[in-house]
């Protein structure tokens, strides 16, 4: 009797116990929902001017890298074609197609993830030949220049370079006709090709990088900086003030080796526009990636890898049982009674759709006019099949004034309603109709007060989102939410409210 | 202490609603005998098979298309009840006293028509009265003309006996009183009064009505307590010789008193409610440890299990 329910609730609880486990120690999950990540919102507008044969926009996009996931990516393209194209380490999308006298507008959009520095694996990239404009000569005076600093490791002489592009060039100084040639070629060659050829001589894999500033904003134009290889990663650097940005960096490359993000053939590109929103990414999409991108049996299994559309369902669907466990604690535990089973839990999931307020109010009072109409029915002796159908038919026409109502008001909440279960309406009314007749209204308010308490708890349940997140991610925790249930099911105490029925004999013991 | 009160239930006795659920129905009562006690058609047939009286069948209707020699079949029977044979809570009994021109006399003493009575049976065929709303079959039986004992304590209808029999041991019984509010139906959750019932000798205790304690009928106004049931011994015996004829070990018998049959099964329960421990100030849970510690030889026969329960259930003299 007692000793096969024992084992089994301990069954289930090692079983959920071990996987959760496993899951913890073996695949690093987070115990408890991890933080937030920072997300960004990028956008893109642009005006695109025809000329006279096929025009074409490239335009650098950003790109998953090192510390940042690109998502949710979205094109206007208007009546041209868009096509992605990869340029090294590149994104490039195309906009290309005849452009009419008007102006056609291209757009883009993307979710892009912040996320904390990992451990980067990247071969050191090889360093480039000097630009072909720079003379031999020049190279030879360069290259004497940094030659003092060859000793030290790459992050060293970054550093070195850098204070020389700001005008500091150490202990002991260059030799003065050195200063005077590396002057002119400065003044030559431009600002960020003298950085470049710097640190190519300092023997720095070194490349130019286009892109945007990470903080909100609304800008017509991009920046460029230098991103630099220092045998780990690439580290940053402002060319201007010869700065090296410290980590996190904030800065969105969207084209690397020197591309230019805008290029236009056969037309211009006007109002160009990037738009940087900050944002907080749901932790959804963050358990997603890491399992995504895992091959271990337990994360090729999980629930993750649904189709988005169907997650959403999961989501609510694995905490149901809960609300059935509610269910169980109210009736075999606290005594109180409710309406059928399960119809509380069917009631919280439609509140997911018009909100506590409105669906409670809506439930109630649908159940109420039926409760009218089926006193007066009643008196029409009708068979119980014809009846149930007449009560199910007033239900969906009270559902769909309700819908028509809320149109007319403005009300989303009183359209939603559609989703009330009204089959289990139906029955309700029936129910409380006969409760009320045979053991009287009080009986009936209180079995209807019991079932919307547990209709609201349930709800406030399902409606947790930590709760969901760790439900979805450890879907084993179901076996734990039975073994409860099992332990429920052998409980043979008394009932609280039994203690009110049975007071009359606390006194005589 | 939250616990106390748990603690002092226990003490008492008190059988709960899950303990009753897991430990004793769903432990004694199998499922396949259920439909024999949620029949009261076949409850009866079963109990003339067994020789346990019951109240004379008159006709059984099993289709609608017998309604057009209702009034054959009723014949000249003066007073009946139609009954559904699975309705519960009372639900769909008719009490015919007598017959007039315009039709039949009702106990509250309205008049029904024949239509009407018609009607009414057809929908009983239809399961208007059936829990689950499933065809049913509607039966006329000899109407009870209650044993005067309880005339005092009776508002119209038929008091009936409630007596809780465990592995053939009746362990505790209460007599339900209708009231104006219960519309004259011996149910509790209409507003029946259950009054206690001392094991011993048959005497009546206190009475509950609703969830209070009363000593009066709320009608009649007149003490509920100290009346002494008639038959008692055949009563107990009928009851304990239920358990022969259903593999049914937590039972709920049914029994009204006629004035000149005697005791007569009414039905039988497989769930049985826990109110009658409050009529009878004492705990089930109590009774039915003592039966399953009561030696082997007392559950041989029906009758030495009543001759145990006469002498070890007598309710001392309550305060």
């Amino acid at each position: 009797m007692k000793r096969p329910a024992t084992l089994l609730v301990v069954a289930l609880l090692l079983i959920s116990f071990a996987v959760i486990s496993y899951r913890v120690i073996w695949l690093k999950y987070p115990i408890l929902p991890p933080a937030p990540a920072k997300v960004w919102q990028l956008s893109m507008e642009a005006h695109v001017k025809g000329g006279e044969k096929e025009t074409s926009a490239m335009i650098g996009l950003p790109s998953a890298r090192r510390g940042q996931l690109v998502a949710e990516e979205r094109i206007h393209s208007g009546t041209l074609n868009f096509s992605l194209l990869r340029e090294g380490a590149n994104r490039i999308g195309v906009w290309s197609g005849a452009v009419g006298p008007k102006d056609e507008v291209i757009g883009y959009s993307a979710t892009i993830q912040v996320k904390p520095p990992r451990p980067f694996k990247n071969r050191t990239p090889p360093l480039e030949p000097y630009p072909p404009n720079v003379e031999k000569k020049d190279q030879a005076f360069i290259r004497r220049l940094v030659a003092k600093w060859d000793p030290l490791p790459p992050a060293d002489r970054l550093r070195r370079v850098a204070a020389a592009m700001r005008g500091f060039w150490g202990i002991p100084p260059p030799e003065d006709q050195d200063l005077q040639a590396w002057s002119a070629f400065h003044d030559k060659h431009g600002r960020m090709t003298a950085f470049l050829v710097l640190l190519r001589a300092a023997g720095l894999p070194a490349q130019r990088v286009e892109g945007l500033p990470l903080a909100e904003s609304i800008t017509g134009s991009t920046q460029t900086w230098i991103e630099v290889w220092t045998g780990q990663e690439w580290e940053s650097v402002q060319p201007e003030r010869g700065e090296i940005y410290q980590p996190p960096v904030p800065l969105l490359p969207l084209t690397t080796n020197g591309l230019p993000v805008i290029r236009v053939i056969n037309g211009e590109l006007s109002e160009v526009r990037w738009t940087l929103n900050r944002g907080i990414i749901s932790q959804w999409r963050m358990q997603f990636d890491r399992i995504m991108h895992s091959d271990r049996l337990l994360d090729r299994w999980s629930l993750f890898r649904l189709p988005e559309e169907f997650q959403r369902t999961f989501r609510i669907l694995i905490l149901v049982p809960i609300g059935a466990l509610m269910i169980c604690l109210l009736r075999n535990i606290v005594g109180f009674p409710t309406f059928g089973v399960f119809l509380p839990v069917l009631m919280a999931l439609a509140f997911r759709n018009t909100g506590l307020a409105y669906g409670l109010g809506i439930f109630w009072g649908v159940v109420l006019i039926g409760y009218v109409v089926r006193r007066w029915i009643d008196k029409l002796r009708l068979l119980l099949v014809p009846r149930l159908s007449v009560i199910l038919t007033l239900v969906i026409v009270c559902i769909t004034l309700f819908a028509l109502l809320g149109n007319k008001l403005g009300l989303r909440e009183f359209m939603a309603v559609g989703l009330l279960p009204f089959v289990i309406l139906t029955m309700t009314i029936e129910r409380f109709f006969v409760i009320t007749e045979e053991s009287g209204a009080r009986e009936a308010l209180r079995t209807a007060a019991g079932s919307a308490g547990v209709a609201v708890i349930t709800y406030g349940i399902l409606e947790l989102g930590p709760l969901q997140l760790t439900f979805f991610v450890y879907p084993e925790l179901l076996l734990a939410v039975a073994a409860v249930q099992v332990l429920l099911g052998r409980y043979t105490g008394y009932r609280l409210l039994e203690l009110l029925r049975f007071r009359k004999f606390w006194r005589s013991s | 202490m939250i616990l106390k009160p748990f603690r002092w239930l226990r003490d008492v006795g008190v059988l709960g609603m899950n303990r009753r659920n897991a430990e004793y129905i769903l432990r004694f009562n199998p499922r396949s005998s259920f439909p024999l006690v949620d029949d009261k058609l076949k409850t009866k047939q079963l109990a003339e098979a067994y020789q346990i009286p019951t109240p004379p069948l008159y006709r059984v209707i099993k289709h609608h298309g017998e309604m057009a020699r209702l009034e054959e079949m009723l014949g000249d029977y003066q007073d009946f009840v139609v009954k559904p044979a699975r309705g519960t809570g009372g639900s769909g009994i008719v009490l015919v006293t007598g017959r007039t021109e315009g039709g039949f006399i009702k106990q509250s003493g309205e008049v029904i028509p024949m239509k009407d009575l018609a009607y009414h049976i057809s929908d009983i065929l239809s399961g208007i009265y059936s829990l689950e709303g499933l065809e049913d079959r509607a039966f006329l039986e000899a109407l009870v003309h209650p044993d005067t004992a309880f005339d005092a304590v009776t508002y119209r209808g038929v008091p009936d006996i409630r007596i809780i029999v465990y592995r053939g041991v009746p362990v505790m019984s209460m007599v339900r009183l209708p009231t104006r509010v219960s519309d004259g139906k011996a149910n509790l959750h209409r507003g029946a009064v259950g009054v206690g019932i001392n094991m011993g000798n048959g005497t009546t205790l206190l009475g509950v009505y609703r969830s209070a304690i009363v000593t009066h009928h709320p009608d009649t106004k007149k003490p509920v307590a100290g009346i002494q049931v008639r038959h008692w011994e055949s009563i107990l015996l009928i009851a304990a010789r239920a358990v022969d004829m259903i593999n049914l070990d937590f039972l709920g018998v049914d029994l009204v008193i006629d004035r000149d049959r005697g005791p007569l099964l009414l039905e039988l329960n497989a769930r049985p409610g826990l109110q009658i421990q409050v009529a009878n100030q004492a705990g089930l849970l109590k009774r039915l440890e003592s039966v399953d510690k009561a030696p082997r030889e007392i559950f041989a026969t029906p009758e030495i299990r009543v001759a145990w329960v006469l002498e070890t259930f007598a309710t001392p003299v309550s305060s």
